[in-house]
Parts: structure tokens; sequence; C-alpha cells
């Protein structure tokens, strides 16, 4: 909880002026000349039927490269970009100012597509996870999305043109895909990764979440919100209303049947089951901030992978949460996406 | 539709045994195969990615060379080598008698054994890619291989015991490969790391003790390689988490969680709702009912709609015929046919 809070202190600083609610705002970006910005509704078959009533026809911001316009036979690299928990892909987008970084990568001699998708749920993020509550934003990534992509942009449509990033839970979600469906993109990279470790609660705290009405749930702080967020792509449970989903605790005691699902989506636990499929990746890379509460997590992952002889880049840099992430973004994520994807001349 | 096209194959077999009546092969052939798993090479406890199958082909097989097949795979259970199943269950038998009711199948069951007995279909450096071998490799040499009707609506998935669990996990994992499936007495479906006293037993135990340890020894230690592996710490190359002050890693539990079916499931709704159907079954006195009902009420909570039956028998007993009486038949209603 404590933690959480800083993050959100953090990031609604530096997102300022203005917060809407509980989800983050922030301005729209200056689009450098020869960049063109487009916004499509993506349909997402595989959320339908959601039980929270999440819409299943998600924007995504299509950032296009300045010779899209001009070479109109070229195909280009795309790196999709996901986006943190308690902010949408219009602000994240926003946020990380992505016209400008992907001019800035073109002057570096380096084209690329950058799709923002949206995920914001009920209940502030997909988590990125398969989940009949939220809906399962898995498939949503991996298949719909490159699919409507690869089918309305001129891109590299194979695995070697498509990169996948994220930021916070953005980055759990970049870890989750890349081990669960092997053979979409080529080269991954998670910034300042959430939820990497398995997600436990005390009895109290299990207790105080349990009794919150959905209708303040909603309305809940970022850590409230991001525990129950955990908890329906999680645990999901179509017979449990209002939340359809089932909280860690049973008649006073944890309820180590609902943690261990938990455990079943914590990137550090899925390692050892999954090296092959992330063996099977032209690069993966990671970063967080030296002063970001998630250090100790990522430095965590970071471990497992190399335990486990799986090649990545790994930064610890001088930053907080959220305050470099940006620049990251365009001056390390994308050159190095450079580096390892097909870029089709 | 499964049906109607089932009896069509059916009366095509027998006319063209009345074409070739000298020649016909009239009993199932059972045919031991060996072929090379890329997914199981550079395992470290050095189990062979040269892997054995029994493949029974059915009767007349030989006569009909135009003629392709559904297919059956089956996953044996743990402690036990192929040749083991085959001595108890008989395939070929149970082909042929497949073959009178007029359901021409093909039985593959391949090598799941290992150094500790039982490589349980999972995805490990230390045992190996067991889930990539049968759930990618093996189908894809059958199919070149042999006249199989290559497609997953003749494809089924079905095993006992460390095989019923490898049935789950691969249905989950390998989605549109098999369209049926059917897991008898399954085992390992909640998570069941072991305890920090039996980890301190592992970890005391010598390469002869380990060699000649029993099925309930035996068992821990190999889901502890399987599920639990460290490719940095040999000889056995898995992680106990045991620390110095006697308390286990939560990282190995977490491991043991995210390989647990009835903690994965929720994961993988969509990958078993696209199944035709799925059955369950198990003797009502078997060790392993705990672990089933727990997963059955996970597929209610989902929805998945499934077949479960509890009969009189254990965890061994009643197998062989009910391969017969309803395994079997079960594909013969849910595989397509030509």
């Amino acid at each position: 909880m404590r933690i959480a809070l800083a993050a959100l202190a953090a990031l609604a600083l530096t997102a300022s002026p203005a917060m809407a609610q509980q989800n983050i705002i922030a301005p729209a970006p200056e689009i450098p000349a020869g960049i063109t910005v487009e916004s499509v509704m993506v349909p997402g078959a595989s959320l339908a039927g959601n039980l929270e009533g999440n819409a299943t026809a998600r924007e995504a911001i299509v950032v296009l490269p300045p010779s899209y316009g001009k070479e109109p036979e070229r195909r280009y690299p795309v790196v999709y970009y996901l986006h943190g928990f308690a902010i949408d892909g219009r602000n994240f987008y926003n946020f990380m100012r992505i016209p400008e970084a992907v001019n800035n990568n073109a002057g570096r001699g380096a084209e690329f597509i950058v799709v923002v998708p949206d995920s914001l749920t009920r209940l502030g993020g997909s988590m990125y996870s398969s989940s009949v509550t939220t809906g399962d934003f898995q498939a949503f990534i991996a298949s719909d999305l490159v699919a409507y992509i690869d089918s309305h942009y001129r891109t590299i449509a194979m695995r070697e043109g498509r990169g996948l990033a994220g930021h916070s839970m953005g980055g759990y979600g970049t870890w989750s895909i890349a081990m669960r469906h092997p053979g979409v993109f080529a080269a991954i990279w998670a910034q300042s990764a959430c939820c990497v470790s398995p997600r436990r609660e005390t009895v109290e705290s299990a207790t105080t979440l349990a009794a919150i009405p959905l209708a303040d749930g909603i309305k809940a702080d970022f850590g409230t919100r991001a525990a129950l967020a955990s908890m329906v792509a999680w645990s999901p449970n179509p017979q449990n209303a209002p939340y359809f989903a089932d909280f860690p605790i049973k008649d006073g005691a944890l309820d180590e049947t609902v943690l261990a699902k938990w455990a079943n989506n914590s990137p550090l636990a899925m390692v050892a089951s999954h090296v092959t499929a992330l063996k099977g990746y032209a690069a993966i890379g990671a970063d967080v901030g030296d002063k970001d509460f998630l250090l100790a997590d990522d430095t965590a992952i970071h471990e497992e992978l190399t335990r486990f002889g799986i090649a990545h880049d790994w930064a610890v840099y001088d930053g907080d949460h959220v305050n470099r992430i940006g620049r990251r973004f365009d001056e390390v994520v994308l050159p190095f996406m450079a580096r390892h994807l097909d870029k089709g001349q | 539709m499964t049906r109607s096209l089932a009896a069509l194959g059916a009366v095509c077999v027998s006319l063209l045994a009345f074409a070739a009546p000298a020649q016909a092969q009239e009993k199932a052939r059972l045919n031991w195969v060996t072929f090379h798993s890329k997914a199981m090479e550079g395992n470290l406890e050095g189990n062979p990615a040269d892997r054995g199958a029994y493949v029974v082909t059915p009767p007349g097989y030989d006569e009909n060379p135009d003629k392709r097949y559904p297919v059956v795979y089956f996953l044996h259970g743990f402690f036990a080598t192929p040749q083991m199943y085959q001595d108890m269950m008989k395939f070929e038998e149970a082909v042929d008698g497949a073959a009178a009711a007029g359901n021409d199948v093909i039985l593959v069951m391949p090598d799941g054994f290992s150094k500790y007995r039982g490589g349980f279909y999972s995805n490990s450096v230390t045992t190996g890619n067991y889930e990539g071998f049968v759930g990618e490799d093996l189908v894809a040499w059958i199919d070149a291989n042999y006249r199989t009707i290559a497609k997953p609506a003749s494809r089924g998935l079905a095993g006992h015991s460390m095989g019923g669990y490898g049935t789950w996990r691969i249905a989950m994992k390998y989605p549109g490969t098999f369209s049926s499936i059917y897991a008898m007495s399954s085992c390992c479906l909640t998570p069941q790391p072991p305890s920090a006293e039996a980890m301190k037993q592992v970890e005391a135990m010598s390469a002869d003790e380990l060699a000649n340890a029993g099925f309930a020894q035996l068992a821990p230690i190999a889901t502890l390689s399987v599920w639990s592996p460290d490719p940095t710490n040999p000889p056995n190359y898995w992680y106990t988490g045991l620390k110095e002050d006697g308390t286990v890693d939560p990282l190995v539990e977490a491991r043991f969680a995210a390989n647990a079916p009835a903690a994965m499931l929720g994961q993988y709704v969509p990958a078993l709702k696209s199944l035709e159907a799925i059955q369950i079954d198990i003797g009502d006195k078997d060790f392993l009912m705990q672990g089933n009902l727990a997963f059955k009420a996970e597929l209610d909570r989902f929805g998945i709609a499934y077949g479960w039956e509890v009969y009189e028998g254990d965890h061994g007993n009643r197998i062989k015929d009910r391969i017969r009486s309803h395994v079997l038949p079960f594909f013969a209603i849910h595989l397509d046919r030509e």
C-alpha cells in the first residue's frame, strides 16, 4: 500500500496538471513535423463477454514515422507499447511524448510504427492477463491488436518485425505475454515492471479488501484499486458477484488456493517453466530506476533470467518509478528495438 | 456428423477388406519407434532427446494405403516406463476392440520417463521440455510418418495419473492441437510443494539413494527437478530453496503454483472452452480424489463443460478395462473420421 501510494504520488506529480478522479491525465504532446498520429478503434473479439462490462473495442494510438507517407511501398517494424495502471492508452501516449520519440529515432536512422493500445478497465487496469472477468487481454494484445495493425498498416507482418515494451503494469504485461504467447514478438523490453513477485496479502489486509463494496472499490485509491484489479485478473470467479472474483480470504484465514492462482501469474514464478519461450526471443531488456520501489522486485527477475542463462540487457539507472521513463523509451528502448527488429530495408 | 462419417469410414473399410482378403492384416500392430525431439535437446539430467513411442496401427492399416485415421495420444504415469504401461494395458488389444466396433484409430504412447522416473509432461531445463516434445515434436512426427488425419478435430489426448496431469497441461498450453481430451485419475492438479522437512531429506540423499527411492519418496523429488529446476546447482540441478534458518524460499512454492492446473486454469479458460469434449474419471478409492474434486470445482466455476465419472476402483485397478470400455469409445464419438 505504502509503495503503491508513493507510485501514485510520483506519477500524479509528474503527470500533472490534472488528475481526473483516480486516473492520470497528461496534456497532449507536441507532434513534430512529419510525424502522423492516428487513433483507431480495434475490435477485441478476445474481450467479448467480459463480466466487468469493459469495452471490447479499444482505442489504439498509432504513431507513424516521417517516411511513412512518402514511401508507399515501404514496410515498417512495429513496437507495441503497454501502459501502466490507473492511466489509459491515450494519456500514457501523451505523457510519454511518443511522437517526439519516434521522430528522434527517425533522426538516428531507425523508423518505427509505435502502437499504444488502451487497456483501462473498471478497476483501473487489465494486468494484461486472461480473465473471464476483465477480458482476455493477453489474446487481445497478442492476437486481435497485432492482426488489426498488420491488416491496416504497412507493417513487417511477422515476428521479426514486432517488438513489445511496457511500463509498470505494462512491463508486467510484457513479461507475461512474452512467456505465454511466444512467437508473436521478436524483442521485448520491460520498464520498471510491476507485480513481478507473487502478490500476497495478510489476514488483515485481505479482510479489509474483502469488505469494500464495489461502488467504493471503483473509486478507491491507487493501492486499493491495484489490489482489486489484480484479484479480478488473477482469481476471477463468474459466480462471485459483484467483483466476479475470489478474495484471498476464507473463514478468517488466508485462502491459499487464491494465492496460488496469484502466484501462477507472477513472472518470477513463471520463468522456470517458460525458459524455452524466453530463449526464443532475439533480444530481451529490462530496466528500473535506482530509487524505484520496484528495484528489488525487478532485480529478482533479472537474477532469475541470469540463473537460467537467458541473455538480456539490464540497467539500473538514476531515477524513480516515473521520472525518466519517457526519455529512456526514446533513448534506450527504441534504439534497442532498432538493433534487434527487422527494419525491412 | 462425426458419427455418420464414422459409419461411412466403417463401410469403406469393409469394402476394401473384401477387395483384398488374402493379405488382410487382421490384428492391430504394435510398433516401437524412435525419433529426435528438438524440444528435449540439452536437458541437464541427460534424458535422451531421441525419444521412443509406441504406435499402434489398427487392423487393415497396410491393406488400405489411402485411408487416413484419427489418432489418440495416451500419456503414461509416473515411475513407469512406456513398456510397463504396454505390458499392463495391452494397447494393441484395445485398438483391436475399437476396430471391431467400427472405430479404427491409431494410438500413440510417447516415452515420458526420465532420470527420476517421470518428466510430468512439463518444461524444465533440468528434465527437458516434455510438453514441447509431446505437444509439438511428437504430433508433427506422427503426422509425417503415419497416415493420420492431420487435423485437431481428429486428434485426441488422454492420460493416466501423471499422464492425466499432462493431458490437462498440454490441452491448456497447446490449444488448437487436440479437439478432445480424457483425463484418468489425474495427479498433481493442486500445488503441493515438498515441505521443508522433505527438502532437508532430499538434500541429504546420495545418488544411490535417489536411484533406489520408491514411488512415494521419489514423486516429490521428481517434481522438484521438473518444477523447480536450477541449472546452476549440480549435480541434480534443482532448487530446494532451503535456507539456513530451516525455511524454504517462497519462490519454490510459487513455482509449484505456476505448474498446478487448478491454479493455471483461470488463465487458460479460452483454451479449454475451445475443446469439443472433455472427460474425467477417477476411482472412488483413489487417493487423488481430493485434487480431482478441487479441479472439478474450478471447471464448474468457469462454466467449462465436461463429463465426470466416479467408478468403483482405486488408482490403478480399472485403467486397463476403462481404456477399452470408456476412453476409446469416447474418442470414437468425438474424433472426426474421413
